[in-house]
């Protein structure tokens, strides 16, 4: 691989962006820490975040080319990997079979992995389009394509949460393909019927399960939430949002839901109720503009790219990113139903942090590359 | 750059940050509504999951009797708790197979209890046994893993050493029932707390009570206490002195057990201010079922024993039941005679007759006494003398009386649920409903305290008393003093109170008109009268025997009851008692030998000098301790 790594121009490199990225990390620490005291999670994260820094510096410096190039390798292997979790190295936790348990390498969820390989496929795919001809059903269902299979094995697991954070790498890349308004239009039109008749159906045929109603049902209602039921998460998320108030409680334990144990998972789903209580409304209000901030800093990365793979890798993260950020920050407010989903570069995971990393060194790969020809 | 690939690039990379910065400000919107807007709100209701007050209760107050004897104290006992916090996170009903095994309680009860608590969410803990042995608090111990919702918990325990005895005065306690709840003296009160259900328990439960402490703890999610924040000490109830003198009690105790049906009542009183020295009520209940059997199977079928006994042990006879006075009717009757100038102290003479004729029917006397004066008439007894002063009195002259002696009203002591006599006041109205008027022979029946005369004891005692005290009829009452309480941290002490006696009610009489009815009075006992035979020499018993017949004139029915209502020394007395024994037969024969048990006991302990030589009842005080 030390033949792909070129010259790069060092002052292309896009310090604010690997900066924020690295300082929200560190932010998480301290709430990782905040969340589990006792816990050695926030020690695992410093761990977890060097190693993350370093592999985004070696992805950096790989031209991103050379890695959309071999995709189709990437993509093999991330499938091999989702097999792998479901056969007998897979390690079932809370009824889900999503991690993988190997030897020298330890424990990961391959799902967060799996992402990267299939933007790569898709911008492979969708970047050698040219001319400004609207996208042709053959290529939506080639892109659908890419992203069903993945997919499926994931909702094998079943991890329906991480399952749901693929679409909007694949919407995207779509819309930035050159599809007719009208589709997008007839598609929202779409879901905003089908979605509730689905709703309807899944409830009358049972494949929608009572726990799953009720998460539902607890965003409309949440003080009456059964508090044996999955409906409470949502409403002691809540509490312990509103509890911060403007400065929050600043650690105090004596206070702390997460400490008290009314708050479930709190190092990784509910990481964001732990810093709304212990940075009340100031730390979240910087929070949400250090993503803000990090967000349009991707946007001019991709902006910049010399070509449109680049851009279509960038412009996907960004969309799986603000999904994950909204449905991971929208659970706690209890505005959306309880789904598993990690809050990108705060929640507790190696796995998660480490993806998240690989793909800031995928853009500081395109962007330290905009003047080179091609 | 880029814009050659695709319909209008710019716009649409535009249009996904527009998206994104939507997306967060719509978080942040909600983080702003959350956190400043109804962040307070959040704040009291975080604080209300991980703040709870563990209450402490109080110990009540002891009772004691006038020498500062304890009738009634609290001791520490070791009960299993549920806490009702934990029912948020299990079903106890599974569980409830595993509780009544462990512990080994009624699994039925169990299930009541559980009930309970759903039904009253106010429960802090429910108690599911009281008395735990060390068995079964090792037990909780042991499975406090698989059980957290099981915890043991001390608290003061009502103790009743004597039993059955004083049992309708003293009463018992438990726990606080919905209904008691809603009523504004028990606001301060939450489900599970202990208050007096009977008696002087009940009747002073505000003073005994005392006022719970805390402990104010931080708990998890689970209701396990991570640390203890605050404690605040109970305040103790105050004690309660009362009237009774223990001695006295024991000995009317035992007369009751020894009368032949074992059924009835004595009452012993300080005529000079009220004072109840003691008050039985045969048969009896023990309160300790009441507060240490409710958990167990044993206890609970003996309290619904208690309320299926048709011999009714929950009543208390002397202030709850209604008898027939018979012949001690007559003192009231004889006294409102003179008032109402139908017989004068010169001439209270009338004729006996050996009974009356009213329309066709001839209603006898037990003799034939000639037209005896009004003492006389009192001595023996006589019917025919009654009948005829009830005629010239008249019904109206008979509701007067009643009115005098306070018949249609509750005399007013110290214990809950007394009853009212009644009377021909009370009676009238339906009568002359039912059969368009009162007839003569009514009246000749309620001057002999038959037919519409039914009197509580206790009026009965508080009527005659009187007599030998000017008229003065004292309210009867149990309490000599509530002790004060000293300051308990944020509870200020609370001062002690004495009884304070009420104006008497006088029975309006001339000086010679007292002395003719209390010579009658003294006569029954010390001048051949009914109850010659328990005369003792040198403490000269004054009183009136009555025999209430039970069953319609002429027919065989259940026994009469047997009344003897009397006070001593006859002019100068100092104590009241009076006994009914129930379907007993003769009042001479049962009750008067049952109240002269008492004055024994009496002359035993303050006229010891009087008690030489004397054939005194046997000492049946130490038997019952």
């Amino acid at each position: 691989m030390i033949g792909i790594i070129e010259r790069r121009n060092f002052k292309e490199f896009d310090w604010l962006l690997f900066i924020l990225a690295i300082s929200i990390v560190c932010f998480g620490i301290w709430q990782i820490y905040n969340a589990q005291p006792t816990e050695n999670y926030w020690q695992k994260q410093i761990i977890g975040l060097i190693i993350a820094v370093l592999v985004a510096l070696i992805v950096s410096l790989i031209d991103y080319r050379t890695l959309i190039h071999f995709a189709p390798v990437f993509y093999v292997i991330g499938l091999v990997l989702l097999i792998l979790v479901l056969t007998p190295l897979g390690v079932r936790v809370k009824g889900q079979q999503a991690w993988l348990k190997l030897p020298l390498i330890g424990q990961f969820q391959p799902s967060e992995f799996v992402k990267i390989p299939v933007v790569l496929m898709l911008a492979r795919y969708f970047g050698e389009r040219k001319g400004i001809q609207p996208l042709t059903l053959k290529e939506t269902l080639v892109g659908v394509a890419i992203l069903a299979v993945p997919i499926s094995l994931i909702l094998l697991e079943p991890d329906a949460g991480q399952a749901l954070t693929y679409f909007p790498l694949l919407a995207v890349v779509i819309f930035l393909s050159a599809i007719r308004i009208r589709w997008i239009v007839l598609s929202l039109v779409a879901v905003l019927i089908l979605a509730p008749v689905g709703f309807y159906i899944g409830v009358k045929t049972g494949k929608i399960k009572q726990y799953q109603i009720e998460r539902i049902n607890v965003i409309l209602d949440p003080e009456n939430a059964d508090p044996r039921g999955y409906g409470y998460h949502t409403f002691q998320s809540i509490i312990t949002v509103g509890q911060g108030g403007v400065t929050g409680i600043k650690g105090d334990t004596e206070k702390s839901q997460s400490a008290l144990k009314f708050l479930p998972e709190p190092h990784t789903d509910f990481i964001f109720a732990v810093t709304a209580e212990n940075t009340g409304f100031l730390g979240c209000v910087s929070l949400l503009l250090a993503y803000a901030l990090l967000l349009s800093r991707l946007i001019m990365g991709a902006k910049f790219s010399p070509d449109r793979a680049g851009m279509l890798v960038i412009m996907a993260f960004v969309g799986g990113m603000t999904f994950q950020i909204f449905i991971n920050i929208g659970m706690a407010l209890g505005i959306l139903p309880v789904i598993g989903v990690p809050l990108p570069l705060m929640s507790a995971g190696l796995s998660s942090i480490l993806s998240t990393f690989i793909a800031i060194g995928f853009v500081l790969s395109v962007r330290m590359r905009r003047f080179v020809n091609y | 750059m880029v814009n050659d690939y695709s319909q209008n690039l710019p716009a649409r990379i535009a249009t996904i940050k527009i998206v994104a910065y939507v997306l967060l400000l719509i978080l942040g919107a909600r983080v702003f509504y959350l956190q400043i807007i109804k962040g307070d709100y959040y704040k009291e209701r975080a604080e209300n999951q991980r703040i709870k007050l563990i209450p402490i209760p109080a110990p009540r107050g002891s009772i004691l009797d006038r020498y500062g004897r304890i009738l009634v104290d609290s001791r520490p006992s070791y009960n299993i708790v549920f806490a009702s916090e934990q029912i948020k996170f299990i079903n106890p009903f599974e569980k409830v197979d595993d509780y009544a095994r462990g512990l080994k309680v009624d699994k039925q009860y169990l299930i009541e209890r559980l009930n309970l608590i759903k039904k009253q969410p106010g429960f802090e803990t429910m108690i599911i046994k009281e008395n735990a042995t060390l068995e079964d608090i090792a037990w909780v111990e042991a499975h406090s893993l698989e059980f957290p919702e099981l915890q043991v918990e001390v608290r003061p325990q009502r103790n009743y050493p004597y039993g059955e005895v004083l049992a309708h005065v003293l009463g018992y306690v438990g726990e606080v029932s919905p209904k008691q709840l809603e009523k504004p003296e028990y606001a301060d009160l939450k489900p599970g707390d202990i208050v007096g259900k009977f008696g002087l328990e009940q009747y002073y439960d505000k003073y005994l009570r005392g006022i719970p402490g805390y402990r104010k703890v931080l708990v998890d999610s689970r209701g396990r206490i991570q640390a203890e924040l605050e404690v605040i000490e109970p305040q103790p109830g105050q004690d309660l002195v009362t009237t009774i003198d223990l001695d006295l009690q024991l000995a009317a105790e035992a007369e009751l057990a020894r009368s032949v049906t074992k059924r009835g009542t004595i009452i012993a009183m300080d005529p000079n201010n009220g004072e109840i020295l003691a008050l039985a009520s045969s048969p009896s209940f023990d309160p300790n079922v009441f507060v240490k059997g409710i958990s167990t199977p044993e206890g609970r079928k003996k309290i619904a024993e208690y309320y299926k006994d048709e011999n009714r042990p929950l009543l208390n006879r002397a202030i709850q039941g209604r008898y027939h006075p018979g012949s001690t009717w007559k003192i009231p009757l004889g006294v409102a005679g003179l008032q109402q100038n139908a017989i004068t102290v010169k001439d209270s003479r009338l004729l006996c007759g050996g009974g009356i004729t009213i329309g066709n029917k001839f209603t006898r006397c037990m003799g034939n006494h000639g037209v005896p004066p009004l003492d006389y008439a009192i001595t023996k007894s006589c019917d025919g003398y009654f009948y005829r002063l009830g005629l010239k009195l008249g019904v109206d002259g008979i509701i007067k009386m009643v009115e005098e002696f306070e018949y249609d009203k509750p005399t007013g002591i110290d214990l809950p649920n007394e009853k009212a006599s009644r009377t021909p006041k009370y009676w009238k109205p339906y009568v002359e409903k039912r059969e368009g008027k009162w007839s003569d022979i009514r009246t000749v029946f309620a001057s002999i305290g038959q037919d519409t005369v039914e009197a509580t004891p206790i009026s009965m005692l508080r009527a005659i008393a009187a007599i030998g005290v000017q008229g003065k009829m004292y309210v009867p009452h149990l309490m000599k003093e509530i002790k004060e309480i000293g300051a308990v941290g944020a509870f200020p002490a609370k001062p002690g109170l004495t009884y304070e006696i009420p104006e008497p009610k006088v029975i309006k009489m001339t000086e010679e008109q007292e002395a003719l009815v209390l010579k009658g009075l003294w006569g029954v006992v010390n001048a051949g009268g009914t109850a010659s035979r328990i005369r003792i020499p040198g403490f000269d018993i004054a009183g009136k025997t009555g025999t209430a017949q039970n069953a319609p004139l002429g027919t065989k029915g259940p026994k009469d009851h047997a009344w003897f209502v009397s006070f001593a020394p006859a002019y100068k007395p100092e104590i009241a008692v009076m006994a009914i024994i129930e379907n007993a037969g003769f009042g001479a024969q049962h009750a008067a030998p049952a109240v002269r048990g008492v004055y024994d006991a009496y002359l035993r302990k303050y006229h010891p000098e009087l008690v030489q030589g004397q054939q005194l009842a046997k000492d049946n005080s130490k038997n019952n301790l």
